[in-house]
């Protein structure tokens, strides 16, 4: 394996090529018409399902429901709350 | 000697696994140190082969018995290690095998060594490596293409019979075009991803890189297949690849003119050529529209962004490897900055869930004009590859991906077979296809070999 060769990053360099990037990109798309988001390709097996199939995006969209309802600790937004560990503070 | 070929000297005993191992280091040792491809040599490779030779004595051979096969050092292969050619995970041992490689042991293949790579397979020139640029055998002085640099490289100058690459956004077929190499991207959910390091894990595929057409869907056979541990495959038992030589008469065949607004016109010189060729073979060409293929990359490169962010916050030094942020080379610390800015609340509906309706957009478009015909083809990368060292701005550098990401935000496959050369600079023509449409873009992969070959 070769050495690599000491990068002499600049990060404040590197922080404002990426949020030119995200100025282009979104400006790129923000005229799109709007349709539903696709989180995958394809509508695949769910194996937790005994007939195999893909759950119905309604069943999904219960499913986070229910989910977000049993978690151990969500703000009002119904986003998780995690703990920060104790042996960090 | 072809893949098949070689299987049948090695089932033969007119070639020993042993030996032909033998021959791989041996080329390794003659060509590693101008080629950079491989970052880790399997020192156990000799012992593995001795006993795939026991087992072919014992008329046990499996598929891939007694080929040596590279792998892309973000797959775990027990006892080597991982590093996704980062500073990062430099000092990880994989304590496990990936499922792809326990069903290539399982078929007699002898994993020869890790491959190198784009640093966390973020980049398609092979430059961001942070062991140093791999150089591309068929174009020496030029960019290999990446992210699976090396393993296109090292099947490119015969160091290996075949070699595993894994494709977020082209990493498999962007190489395998420069390279002048057989590469595929297999249907999202075909093929195992457990053990591999993931960049984007919505977009990822683990695919068979090979000098022909035969070793890819010889290696595609052994790996595809749904895997019980995951949750995210589609639910094919295993592939079989009969009808290859099938030609394509009667086959529709489309064309998209937004391919070539994009593209370097001495690349579609090539590809048009090839295009007639089909036509002479009886395919039917059609004209499809894809308008919206241009915005597919500011979509991806949002997606992969905050998927790419959220998969290296386990990189945090407490557990294994270095903390990411310290370590990393420029194009990661990027990536990680914006995904990390995309993926605030505030910002969120803006960009990324914005992204991800584009994302809907083109898998409508790309699953409309697959409707129309078996397969399209048209350029891999739309300019030809630059020389090593050459300093592209992000942007410049991105646009080599525009004609790969959209198979990978609508989840289907794609392969990609040489067509040409320019100033001789290999090209590739890519064959998109259906949702598990592998077996026909592998028999126009195969047409389009054949030709070649009989041309010379």
């Amino acid at each position: 394996m070769s050495d690599s060769k000491d990068q002499d990053l600049n990060p404040k360099e590197i922080e404002r090529s990426a949020e030119e990037i995200l100025r282009v990109f979104t400006r790129v798309i923000e005229s799109l018409p709007v349709e539903e988001e696709t989180y995958y390709g394809q509508e695949l097996v769910n194996p937790l399902r005994p007939d195999g199939e893909p759950s119905p995006p309604s069943v999904r969209r219960e499913f986070r429901k229910c989910f977000i309802s049993i978690m151990p600790a969500s703000d009002d937004d119904g986003k998780l709350r995690v703990e920060v560990a104790r042996w960090a503070r | 000697m072809g893949t098949l070929e070689k299987i049948e000297a090695i089932r033969n005993g007119e070639l020993s696994a042993t030996e032909n191992v033998e021959l791989a280091l041996e080329r390794i040792r003659k060509l590693n140190g101008k080629l950079n491809a491989f970052l880790e040599i399997n020192s156990k490779a000799m012992e593995e082969a001795g006993e795939v030779d026991r087992m072919l004595k014992a008329g046990e051979a499996g598929k891939l018995a007694g080929l040596t096969i590279a792998v892309k050092s973000n797959i775990n292969v027990k006892g080597l290690r991982a590093t996704c050619a980062s500073k990062t995970l430099e000092d990880y041992v994989c304590p496990y095998d990936a499922e792809v490689i326990t069903r290539i042991r399982r078929e007699g293949g002898i994993i020869i060594g890790m491959t190198n790579m784009d640093e966390f397979a973020c980049g398609s020139s092979g430059e961001t490596s942070a062991f140093g640029p791999t150089d591309n055998p068929a174009a020496p002085g030029y960019i290999p293409g990446g992210s699976s640099s090396g393993s296109a490289a090292a099947v490119a100058s015969a160091m290996c019979d075949l070699a595993l690459g894994t494709d977020t956004g082209g990493s498999i077929r962007n190489p395998a075009s420069h390279c002048g190499v057989i590469g595929v991207k297999p249907t999202y959910g075909l093929v195992p991803r457990q053990g591999l390091i993931d960049l984007g894990m919505s977009l990822d595929q683990i695919g068979p890189i090979s000098p022909d057409v035969p070793g890819s869907v010889l290696l595609l056979e052994v790996i595809a297949g749904k895997n019980q541990a995951e949750g995210m495959m589609m639910d094919v038992e295993r592939v079989s690849y009969g009808e290859l030589n099938g030609g394509v008469k009667g086959m529709r065949i489309g064309v998209s003119p937004q391919f070539s607004n994009l593209t370097d016109p001495r690349i579609t010189g090539v590809i048009e050529k090839k295009v007639e060729f089909l036509k002479d073979l009886g395919a039917e060409i059609v004209e499809i529209r894809l308008p919206h293929i241009e915005q597919a990359l500011s979509a991806y490169y949002l997606i992969v962004s905050v998927e790419f962010f959220s998969a290296t916050r386990k990189y945090d030094g407490r557990k294994y490897g270095k903390r990411i942020e310290s370590v990393c080379g420029e194009e990661v610390l990027r990536r990680i900055m914006l995904g990390s800015y995309i993926s605030r609340r505030e910002y969120r509906g803006r960009y990324y869930q914005r992204a991800l309706q584009v994302r809907t957009l083109i898998r409508k478009e790309l699953s409309l004009a697959l409707k129309q015909v078996d397969a399209i083809v048209g350029p891999t990368v739309p300019k030809l590859p630059h020389k090593l060292g050459t300093r592209l701005t992000p942007l410049e550098m991105y646009a080599y991906d525009y004609l790969t990401i959209p198979a990978n935000l609508a989840g289907t496959c794609a392969g990609v077979v040489k067509a040409g050369e320019v100033n001789g600079i290999p090209v590739g023509i890519q064959v998109q296809g259906k949702p598990l449409g592998e077996e026909k873009i592998l028999r126009v992969m195969r047409a389009l070999e054949v030709e070649s070959s009989k041309s010379g």
